[in-house]
């Protein structure tokens, strides 16, 4: 079909990375998002907000196609991908990393990225061993020096600390041309120091990747997003920019004041 | 099962086609043809009932193995030198007491006791380490079958059976009809069907302890999703050393039982084991009704071959398992 | 996640040693010293011990070897090896010559061989095929039933397997002059296979190929996401682990000169398993250590046993107590209590030692 890749690839600079209309996902008789409409700019970062129990995370399960919205339609780049099985949505640049870290631990920190590179390339049943200056090390390398793991590159994943492997989650989300990821708590667990070197990852990621980030800590949060969303009940309840959402009453009361979350 | 009808109608369909064309064969004077494609009428229905009631047997070993298996993981490859060690202990018990269902129930308590020490001294250490745990239930039963060997020896043994329960009865089956036009009926022998009248009730005790008491439930959930058990601040360690102990029990028990129809000498440990594997494997790993259903088809599947295809009668269990694991990889009463 | 993880947790999983291929390359001297061993143990060593001790060495190590290939990289723990193996026995001595002239086909004996190795392989890969779809631990059972099954078929076929007393006097064939049955020869050809199918599985594990069957090992739902197709990737590992299998089964049927359903039964069967765990299955080298161990007390300690006043038929009792004890105490077997000692003594920096087998 060529007419519909030309579309396709016309409709790339100008389209929404990103369009929901009216998704909903129901869980038995529990509804976890109901009438979910967002959209997301190519190379936005957005924040989704919101208690748990909200949906953020059924949110990000139903765009990659973990678990298939129940209705509504979920377009990415502007094609309609909402029938889509995961690995289609993720050889169209769909990324995301896990609220749990999801890893390969008994292998060393470049070969979880390198798999991860691999995992959209050709060649995976390859048997040769990747030569020295081979094209997917070498970006495996680049990814592992963007999430400033270089030194621990040899060591096994499950020798890392907690905030390292945040990282290397990262790291894998990261791999091959991702176009917009979708990040789940990155900041989960990790100590001050390690939050504060998140918040450069995040923010030295290149222009061209957007990114909806599910984040209790606002510190974190509302420095790397130019725009939030709030969820509560399955729902969404307010968008704005991050200063508008820090100062609304209403959110205030209902978030904010909550103060035991996380 | 009318869900199952009216999701399946042509199958349903099939099913009762064939139960119908089944009770013909039993029910009816066969006609000369039929005794040419089948053999005697007489060599059918033992074949039959034969089955069935070794798939009571069956049953018996196999639903404490997928017990264990559904709640713990814990693929007990030593299930098979359980139900030995039952089988002999009943042996040395009958014989020094003369009480055949007093043999039972020691053979039963011991066994479950051993399975109680096994549970408590090593698989508690090892809990989630399914494959560890598998592999020190490979060492006993290496363990066990050396020990039964040193103090059994090699020759065969038999529970003898109470006088009450020796000798044949007749079924109201009508095998052949005399030239006198007198019916012959089947002669059967007694033990056989009592055992098999055994398993039914203590599968029916099962599903009702399962499905109706409060343990039972703890225990279903706890297969479905073992993390829900803890969650629960339901004492897990207990409800493990429990169904661990009953299910080693039954191999006990069946141990008696098979050895009051069958013989006991070495090597039968490894032959129960993989009946109970591949009854297990087609009847859907964890469920007690998948067990009941695998052990039928078994038993069936063994006696029939044994009598139409004499050479292949092993092979053919074998060939029932990879149909199964080819269509329906999770066992035939497995949802998901 | 972490609960799946936990809960399949096959074998070697997560936190197990990783079997990084780049640490069994043979860069420490001890290995060269072995590798210079081995080589010139012809000079001084008895046709019984190149034969009866290490030539079933390698070939039970190669046995082994695929299923730690199976097990330690794919977390796959497959009892069907020992199987494949006696298939291509059986092959050899089906498609080439025997003493059952009215069974074997008598054809050329690479011919035979060949055939043998691809069918051989082929029942290992569909074995793999039928156990693969099912989660982790279900492997050891429905493996294990194929396995019996193979077995209880070569016992009751006659116009095939010819049954219980299976065939005899396979020979080894004569190549380029050379008289493969003698010690020298045979104990050279042995070894060369050995040395193949380790360095082969050394440099898979770290292929691209052998990189993902690790991934899938460790996460099997994440190799989905990342669009790795996890279920053809077993697939083709009990293809790989099959070749070597099969290759072993050839020199196994040329070691004894016979191959009978006892071949690949129960027992045989089990023992690999307890070889590759023994030996330890987080590295290539373990299912060799396992083998030469299981070789020598098969070979001595009846004698042993006689020696100090036990029961020489006591034997498989030894072996079940000492597989329990290995199991309890150092689940990477031997070679987990190898590396304990060497950090302890050796390099007390290096991490602490981890559990193996889970």
């Amino acid at each position: 079909m060529p007419a519909n890749v030309a579309e396709r690839l016309s409709a790339v600079g100008t389209a929404n990375a990103l369009e929901l209309r009216g998704v909903t996902r129901l869980f038995g008789a529990l509804a976890a998002l109901v009438d979910i409409t967002l959209t997301v700019r190519p190379g936005e970062r957005r924040a989704v907000l919101g208690s748990n129990g909200a949906g953020k995370t059924t949110l990000f399960n139903c765009i990659t196609g973990d678990f298939p919205a129940s209705s509504g339609t979920i377009r990415f780049f502007s094609e309609d991908v909402t029938h889509f099985p995961p690995h289609e949505r993720i050889r169209r640049g769909l990324r995301r990393t896990y609220q749990i870290s999801a890893l390969f631990t008994g292998l060393t920190v470049l070969d979880n990225v390198y798999l991860a590179c691999c995992g959209i390339s050709r060649g995976r049943f390859s048997l040769l061993r990747p030569r020295r200056n081979d094209a997917l090390v070498a970006s495996a390398e680049n990814l592992i020096q963007a999430v400033h793991l270089a030194g621990v590159r040899d060591q096994l994943v499950s020798e890392l600390s907690h905030g390292q492997q945040r990282q290397l989650e990262i790291a894998l989300a990261l791999a091959g041309a991702p176009r917009f990821i979708l990040f789940d708590e990155p900041a989960a667990g990790l100590s001050p120091t390690e939050r504060s070197e998140l918040v450069e990852i995040l923010t030295s990621l290149p222009a061209h990747i957007g990114y909806i980030v599910i984040e209790h800590d606002m510190d974190v949060a509302l420095r790397v997003v130019e725009s939030v969303t709030m969820m509560h009940n399955g729902r969404i309840f307010k968008e704005g920019r991050p200063e508008e959402i820090e100062s609304d009453p209403e959110v205030q009361e209902l978030y904010l004041g909550g103060g035991h979350h996380g | 099962m009318s869900r199952f009808i009216e999701r399946h109608p042509a199958w349903a369909l099939v099913a009762i086609l064939a139960l119908a064309f089944l009770l013909y064969l039993v029910l009816a004077t066969w006609p000369p043809g039929l005794e040419e494609v089948l053999g005697r009428k007489r060599v059918f229905l033992t074949a039959l009932i034969n089955g069935i009631t070794l798939g009571g047997l069956y049953f018996l070993v196999a639903s404490g193995f997928t017990l264990i298996f559904g709640l713990m993981r814990n693929v007990n490859l030593a299930h098979g030198s359980l139900y030995l060690l039952g089988g002999y202990l009943g042996y040395e018990f009958a014989n020094l007491t003369g009480g055949w269902v007093l043999s039972l129930v020691i053979a039963f308590i011991i066994i479950a006791a051993l399975g109680m020490v096994l549970q408590f001294t090593i698989f508690r250490w090892m809990e989630g380490q399914d494959l560890r745990q598998t592999l020190v239930t490979i060492a006993i039963s290496i363990v066990l079958a050396d020990l039964m060997l040193w103090r059994w020896g090699g020759d065969f043994y038999q529970v003898p059976s109470p006088s009450w329960l020796t000798g044949p009865v007749q079924l109201p089956l009508v095998t052949a009809v005399r030239s006198s036009g007198e019916a012959v009926y089947l002669q059967y022998p007694l033990v056989r069907l009592i055992i098999f009248a055994g398993a039914v009730v203590i599968g029916v005790l099962m599903w009702l302890a399962l499905n109706r008491t409060k343990v039972g439930m703890l225990v279903r959930a706890g297969v479905d999703d073992r993390d829900m058990l803890s969650a629960t601040g339901v004492r897990v360690q207990l409800v493990f050393l429990g169904v661990f102990a009953f299910g080693a029990g039954l191999a006990g028990f069946a141990g008696v039982v098979g050895g009051t129809f069958q013989s006991l000498q070495p090597g039968e440990d490894t032959k129960i084991l993989l009946a109970s594997l591949v009854v297990v494997i087609v009847g859907g790993m964890g469920s007690i009704p998948g067990a009941a259903l695998g052990a039928l088809i078994i038993g069936l599947a063994e006696q029939f071959g044994s009598v139409y295809m004499p050479t292949y009668a092993v092979v053919l269990t074998f060939v029932i398992m990879v149909l199964v694991l080819a269509w329906r990889p999770q066992g035939l009463l497995r949802g998901s | 996640m972490a609960v799946e993880a936990s809960r399949t947790s096959g074998i070697l999983p997560a936190s197990a040693p990783a079997p990084t291929a780049a640490s069994s390359l043979p860069r420490y001297p001890a290995l060269w010293l072995l590798a210079l061993f081995l080589l010139i143990l012809p000079a001084f060593g008895s046709d019984f011990v190149l034969i009866q001790l290490f030539g079933w060495t390698f070939i039970l190590g190669m046995i082994a070897l695929s299923l730690m290939f199976l097990g330690g990289y794919g977390g796959m723990v497959s009892l069907v090896q020992m199987t494949v193996a006696g298939c291509a026995g059986y092959m050899v001595a089906i498609f080439g010559t025997s003493a059952v002239a009215e069974i074997s086909l008598g054809w050329p004996w690479w011919l035979a061989v060949v055939v043998a190795i691809v069918i051989a392989t082929l029942f290992g890969t569909l074995s793999g095929a039928l156990s693969v779809r099912t989660e982790g631990i279900y492997t050891i059972m429905i493996t294990l039933a194929i396995a019996s099954a193979f077995f209880y078929f070569t016992l009751q076929n006659y116009s095939i397997f010819n049954g219980f007393s299976g065939f005899n006097a396979v020979r080894v064939p004569q190549v380029f002059g050379i008289d493969w049955r003698a010690a020298v020869p045979f104990y050279y050809l042995t070894l060369f296979w050995a040395v193949i199918a380790y360095l082969a599985v050394v440099y898979v594990s770290r292929s691209p190929f052998g990189l993902a069957l690790q991934g899938t090992r460790d996460n099997a739902r994440r190799m989905e996401a990342l669009g790795f197709n996890v279920t053809a990737h077993r697939i083709a590992a009990y293809a790989f682990a099959s070749v070597i299998a099969a290759v072993a089964g050839v020199l196994l049927v040329w070691h004894g000169g016979q191959i009978s359903p006892g071949t690949a039964g129960v027992g045989p069967v089990v023992d690999i398993l307890i070889i590759a765990v023994a030996g330890g299955m987080s590295r290539p080298i373990g299912p060799f250590i396992g083998a030469l161990i299981y070789v020598l007390l098969r070979t001595f300690a009846l004698d042993v046993m006689e020696a100090v006043g036990l029961d020489g038929k006591r034997f498989q009792l030894l072996v079940g107590v000492g597989f329990l004890l290995i199991v309890l105490f150092s689940p990477d077997g031997v070679l987990g209590l190898w590396q304990r000692w060497h950090r302890r003594f050796l390099a007390p920096a290096a991490p602490p030692a981890r559990g193996g087998v889970r």
